[in-house]
């Protein structure tokens, strides 16, 4: 029996659905390509009720993070969300993860669904006496609201003035007459928030059913394949694809996730071993001259097979196939020809390091006007 | 024909792997149904036999590719490509726009028709397993 979300309602009158970690998701509403388009030049809403969150809680939660990943967390100010990884004691990742910092004593902690259990385990592992690790995926919804005009699209419904909220810092506040975190992050490359809609189950949704309904009057609603191709344009890796307990921060090109100086750790003895050398691989993107790179397909270089393709997809905005993938490191400078090998052909195409697009056109840096 | 809402011209033949093919005096056109193509929902990529590649009976012959999938084409009769659609490269979205019209595959001439058309459906047949599909 699959799981659903808060949302499930919308979805199933509106959407293609799919199954994904678990949980009946939408694929598309219209198409991948509008909704993917929506985003870039407008603003699109996604329902990503089904990633995990936890909310750590107690005095000694900053102690605790802080032993728990490579990112530097007491350095952290409260209203502050940073990026970083769940590794294991050899340094792979277990997961890439969102942390809210609300307060010293509170964090909300924004996990991949697939890796909800796997997560909850490796924390509750390594938790202290007087710490409490609550997972709050059922009471909450998480609403993803993405593109240049996010911001218009999501000021009608609060009264937190959202141009004094900086990428990378969340406050609580009311959305639509329902209590919420708001955060300007999300995994489309764009500007743009992820609102977390408290006090809502699947028997009572409370306000995450109308923040939804409020947002699709002027946001378009997306799908998990828009959700996917937008974050492969970006240059994120996705965990279970790119990244997994087999790969490590280096190799992934996550290398700035790592603190420098940073000890005592999950896995920092391990992080000290693998920063004195280069990695073997590492992850790049590739752009092809022609055909659409995908999962497996391998990477050849003058002298034979370098890598595979981790993710591939049509990038709606180069209309080329798009690749991220593992290279040697030694065949892994941006700008050199290789080949991906679809179907017996090898189709040429160009080591490049994301985002895929231009950064003064598309994404959260673009110059305004553009 | 129609069924929830996937055309099914009644003047063609089908296969169960969702290829059409139409009779043009001495040739056949061949294409994907409107069914496969509101399936793939935005195709962004096709790969078919160029002019003078002989294909076989239900082997594949080709991909169509959405954003996120692969779906390979297997060519309904066997024949010889005497004509591709250039248009495709620049516009694959013809084959969600106009399936049946504008976003045909290739043009064959047939080597086995009388033999070969018999393992075909017509529209009826292929709305009925349209309709078997659907209801899974």
């Amino acid at each position: 029996m699959l799981k659903t979300t808060q949302l499930f309602g919308y979805h199933s009158t509106h959407a293609k659905l799919t199954e994904f970690a678990g949980y009946e998701m939408p694929l598309w509403y219209t198409t991948t390509m509008a909704e993917h388009m929506a985003v870039r030049n407008a603003s699109g809403v996604f329902d990503v009720s089904h990633m995990g969150r936890f909310g750590v809680e107690g005095p000694n939660a900053t102690d605790f993070l802080e032993s728990l990943v490579p990112t530097a967390v007491k350095t952290q100010p409260p209203g502050k969300v940073f990026y970083t990884l769940l590794l294991n004691s050899n340094g792979g990742i277990i997961d890439d993860v969102i942390i809210e910092k609300l307060r010293e004593d509170a964090y909300m902690v924004v996990v991949n669904a697939a890796n909800t259990k796997a997560d909850m385990d490796h924390m509750l592992a390594h938790s202290p006496e007087g710490l409490s690790v609550d997972d709050r995926t059922a009471s909450t919804a998480m609403i993803a609201v993405q593109g240049p005009g996010a911001i218009t699209s999501l000021q009608s419904l609060t009264d937190l003035d959202l141009g004094q909220l900086k990428r990378f810092r969340c406050a609580e506040a009311r959305v639509a007459g329902g209590n919420a975190l708001i955060s300007r992050t999300g995994y489309t490359g764009e500007d743009g928030f992820e609102v977390t809609v408290y006090d809502a189950t699947n028997e009572h949704p409370g306000g995450a059913v109308n923040v939804w309904e409020k947002l699709a009057e002027t946001s378009t609603p997306c799908g998990l394949g828009a959700r996917d191709s937008l974050r492969l344009e970006a240059g994120f890796p996705l965990h279970g694809a790119d990244i997994d307990q087999t790969t490590n921060p280096f190799e992934a090109d996550l290398a700035w996730v790592v603190a420098a100086g940073k000890r005592d750790f999950v896995g920092s003895d391990a992080m000290e071993a693998l920063a004195a050398q280069p990695p073997s691989r590492i992850r790049r993107g590739l752009v092809l001259d022609s055909g659409i790179p995908r999962h497996g397909f391998e990477v050849i270089g003058d002298a034979g097979p370098i890598g595979v393709v981790t993710s591939g997809t049509f990038s709606p905005i180069l209309r080329k196939g798009i690749a991220l993938c593992y290279l040697a490191y030694s065949s892994s400078e941006p700008g050199s020809r290789v080949g991906v090998t679809i179907r017996g052909d090898n189709q040429p195409g160009a080591v490049t390091r994301p985002p895929f697009y231009e950064e003064r056109s598309y994404g959260w840096k673009r110059q305004k006007g553009n | 024909m129609e069924i929830q809402g996937y055309q099914i011209p009644d003047d063609l033949m089908y296969t169960e792997e969702h290829e059409w093919a139409k009779q043009e005096g001495k040739t056949i056109r061949i294409g994907i149904t409107d069914y496969a193509a509101k399936t793939l929902n935005d195709v962004v990529y096709v790969s078919a036999p160029k002019v003078s590649v002989t294909v076989e009976q239900s082997k594949p012959m080709g991909t169509v590719e959405s954003i996120k999938a692969v779906s390979e084409v297997y060519a309904p009769l066997s024949g010889r490509v005497v004509e591709t659609n250039g248009a495709l490269d620049f516009h694959p979205e013809l084959i969600n726009k106009s399936p049946y019209v504008e976003g045909w595959l290739i043009v064959v001439e047939p080597l086995n028709l009388s033999t070969e058309r018999k393992s075909l459906l017509d529209a009826k047949a292929y709305t009925a397993y349209l309709e078997t599909l659907l209801q899974k």
